[in-house]
């Protein structure tokens, strides 16, 4: 049969090797994740990890502790609005001017691109550990790390959303004479609206995550807390820190939610688009940005004066030149390589447990225990990992599977569920087995948006997996971590500028293997 | 006996009664043609022929096969002789055609044969060869979603052939076609029926074309069966009468890209009034 040409499949052989070319890469880079889950089961390590695990119980509730608790919490939850606010007021420019859309001609523009790029490629911690360093300890380095990242991915997707909507009614409003900005607003945001404010909301509850993990190098909030409690082994903190954060991200979720079921709702018949609803929450929002900045006693125009911009130029100068020694660029490649180990094997460990997660029809017990991995940040898994098997890399591909878990297997169980279905109901009415129909009707449908997401999440991975090192996992965070805290600026540069070259080439390797994808 | 409904009546959750008191029958190799206004209950009716819904009331018997649970291996294996044509040809897009065709005998073949196909195609010949008889040889290879809507519903008739089922139920299977192709796609199907001895049952919108291809036709409306009659004793004023809600003219064959030509030109001049 496969002999004879007519009955050959002709993409057979691109498939063949395309999987063979993909075994050769991925083999060296789970060498060199230290991959090795004989650890795990470790008799030794499974007994350091179960008395810390053992010490979570009862979590503690000592009346002091709590307030510290509270306070911890709503300065993670301001940090993260305060944050969000800067961004946004950063991203809506930066994405009119980033975006093709509305524009008649296509243009790259390089300069707000490259701009994009260069706040995205280094992770808010890099940002915060920085920003530390200028600012003092404190919430304001947490705010401004978050505006700057967030700001950056913001006006990226923002930009993105804006291009992949239907661009003819934007035309037909532009030959009509329409300018480029009304074009957009009456042409493309109905279309996109709903998409935007998903992925605020959605990004909202990352900037609470986020704010979280920033207290590990010292910007307040819940992570402070829990960096303390790690370092001292108080499982018990711990655990009332976990629930808090916990606590925290279910509402966030709950809360984003609702906020998108409500923007499914049809319009009111009257003339104003905005009803009770959207006054109450627009007054709540501005409310809240208001009240975080002045909970957390950020004075934006000290921020701005010239002494502190002599500071920070003071600072950003002892980054120049970067050390380029052989010596050094040797040891950065090492790091590299391991960083991006590390993201592969994560995200595809991830990718697998995800989609087993994502599969059952019976979903609430999973979505709990997907959204528990989720809730918990990379950083700390990687504490909690480190202590399984060891610092070093598998640690970090380990929490970053964790975590990622969470994240995939909730975005996998979702586009499942919104996979076309006459494809597979057809197939069952042919008889066909429930797993058959989904493997030939449903995940044919899927499988784009499932890969996109993946890919998606290997670039945030990435940016993450650089910093994991700041707790012992391996990877560029490791080699920074420890240059920032000898104030070896200039081998702190370098480390940088290699965060960003990496998170930049993973970017462009995601796009090129969307496009091939498709 | 192929099928036999007694008394079957459908209510959907809504409330909505689809289907009221049809009963109904037909022996193995019997070609039966469906016609009646939209909205009538044909599609319900097919649904439950390919038990894809259960009766409210009455029994439903189905290749020999009353009650059925399509939970059961008894009901998968009587599901996989019921083949049916889609209105909209269930196929995903980014699936090639030679997978969705393969994809009819998944109720036939060993869970490893089918897992394995997806990795390679293990009946490349069937494919084509029942893709040739649709006229489709040629995209063996392709992607739906490079397929135009009537090639898509080649595709899935492509599939049904390869199916083979004792029962083909097909919903406007020819709807996206033209009307030569429209008319060779019906022969087709007769003809593939009658070579196997299959029972054929088709809704079709364009009554000249069930009437000069099928030697048995039911009349639906409103639920019911208006009326069951060969071919030859369907007259026009039987016709009038069950497509009274629709106007004067029948629909026919011929009509309908004269009827879409003049919607869409009304569309388009109706926008350009708008602007």
């Amino acid at each position: 049969m496969l002999l004879n040409p007519a009955a050959r499949d002709p993409a057979a052989r691109s498939r063949l090797i395309g999987a063979l070319a993909t075994l050769a890469v991925l083999w060296p880079l789970f060498q060199a994740a230290e991959v090795k889950p004989g650890v795990l089961f470790d008799p030794g390590n499974l007994k350091v990890i179960g008395n810390f695990l053992a010490g979570f119980l009862p979590p503690e509730t000592g009346a002091e502790f709590l307030g510290y608790l509270g306070k911890a919490t709503l300065e993670t939850l301001a940090i993260a609005t305060a944050g969000m606010a800067l961004a946004f007021v950063l991203a809506v420019p930066l994405a009119y001017l980033a975006s093709g859309a509305g524009r008649e001609k296509t243009t790259l523009n390089p300069l707000t691109r490259s701009l994009l790029t260069l706040l995205r490629g280094i992770p808010e911690l890099v940002w915060a550990l920085v920003f530390v360093r200028v600012f003092g300890l404190g919430p304001a380095a947490g705010v401004l790390a978050l505006g700057l990242t967030y700001g950056g991915m913001l006006a990226k997707v923002y930009a993105e959303i804006l291009e992949s909507v239907d661009a003819a009614p934007a035309r037909a409003l532009r030959h009509n004479g329409a300018g480029r900005p009304l074009a957009i607003l009456y042409g493309l945001l109905p279309q996109a609206s709903k998409e935007l404010a998903s992925y605020t909301v959605y990004r909202w509850e990352c900037a609470i995550r986020a704010s979280v993990v920033m207290g590990f190098v010292g910007a307040g909030g819940l992570g402070q807390l829990m960096d303390q409690a790690m370092k001292m082994l108080n499982g018990g903190e711990a655990a009332s820190i976990l629930l808090a954060f916990m606590v925290l991200v279910f509402s966030a979720d709950g809360l984003s939610g609702w906020l998108r079921r409500a923007l499914d709702t049809p319009p009111a018949n009257r003339a104003s688009p905005f009803g009770w609803r959207s006054s109450v929450l627009g007054l709540a929002l501005a409310g809240s940005v208001v009240a975080s900045f002045i909970f957390l006693e950020i004075d934006l125009k000290s921020l701005l004066t010239a002494e502190a911009a002599r500071s920070i130029g003071e600072f950003i100068a002892g980054f120049f030149p970067p050390d380029l020694s052989a010596d050094w660029l040797a040891k950065i490649g090492k790091g590299i390589w391991e960083t991006l180990a590390i993201s592969v094997v994560g995200t595809l460990l991830a990718a697998v447990a995800g989609l087993l997660l994502a599969l059952p029809a019976w979903r609430a017990p999973f979505s709990f225990l997907l959204n528990t991995l989720r809730s918990v940040p990379e950083l700390v898994w990687a504490t909690i990992t480190a202590l399984a098997v060891g610092l070093g890399p598998f640690a970090g591909a380990l929490a970053l599977a964790l975590h990622t878990t969470g994240v995939l297997g909730r975005l996998y169980a979702e586009a499942l569920d919104n996979a076309p279905r006459p494809p597979s109901n057809a197939l069952r009415l042919a008889g066909a087995p429930g797993g058959l129909a989904f493997l030939y009707g449903t995940l044919p449908g899927a499988a784009p948006q499932l890969i996109a997401y993946t890919l998606y999440r290997w670039e945030m991975n990435i940016r993450m997996a650089a910093i994991l090192g700041f707790v012992g996992a391996g990877g560029l965070g490791q080699l920074l971590y420890f240059e920032l805290s000898l104030f070896h600026h200039a081998q702190a540069s370098t480390v940088i500028i290699a965060m960003l070259a990496l998170s930049i080439s993973v970017d462009q390797a995601s796009a090129w293997l969307r496009r091939c994808m498709q | 006996m192929s099928f036999a409904l007694d008394g079957v009546g459908l209510t959907h959750a809504n409330g909505f009664t689809a289907l009221s008191g049809i009963t109904l029958k037909a022996a193995q190799g019997e070609r039966i043609a469906l016609i009646g206004p939209s909205g009538a209950g044909k599609t319900s009716l097919l649904s439950v022929l390919g038990t894809a819904l259960a009766p409210s009331i009455g029994t439903a018997e189905i290749l020999d096969f009353g009650l059925f649970s399509p939970s059961t291996a008894a009901g998968k294996a009587l599901r996989s002789r019921i083949g049916t044509v889609h209105q909209a040809p269930p196929l995903p897009g980014r699936q090639r055609v030679v997978t969705a065709v393969l994809a009819g005998k998944l109720g036939q073949w060993p869970a490893w044969k089918s897992l394995a196909s997806l990795a390679y195609p293990l009946d490349v010949p069937g494919a084509r060869a029942v893709l040739a008889r649709v006229d489709l040889a040629d995209k063996l290879f392709a992607r739906c979603d490079q397929l135009s809507g009537g090639q898509l519903q080649r595709v899935g008739i492509a599939r049904v052939l390869y199916q083979q089922p004792d029962l083909i139920l097909a919903d406007e299977p020819v709807s996206a076609l033209d009307p030569t192709l429209a008319l060779a796609t019906i022969r087709l199907l007769i003809a593939d029926a009658e070579a196997r001895g299959a029972t054929l049952v088709a809704s079709l919108h364009a009554v000249d074309l069930a009437l000069g291809n099928f030697s048995r036709i039911v009349g639906v409306k409103a639920g019911r069966i208006a009326f069951d009659l060969p071919a030859a004793e369907v007259g026009t004023p039987l016709l009038h009468d069950l497509y009274a809600s629709e106007g004067e003219e029948l629909p026919v064959q011929a009509h309908e890209p004269h009827f879409l030509l003049q919607s869409a030109a009304n569309d388009a001049a109706t926008r350009a009034a708008c602007c």
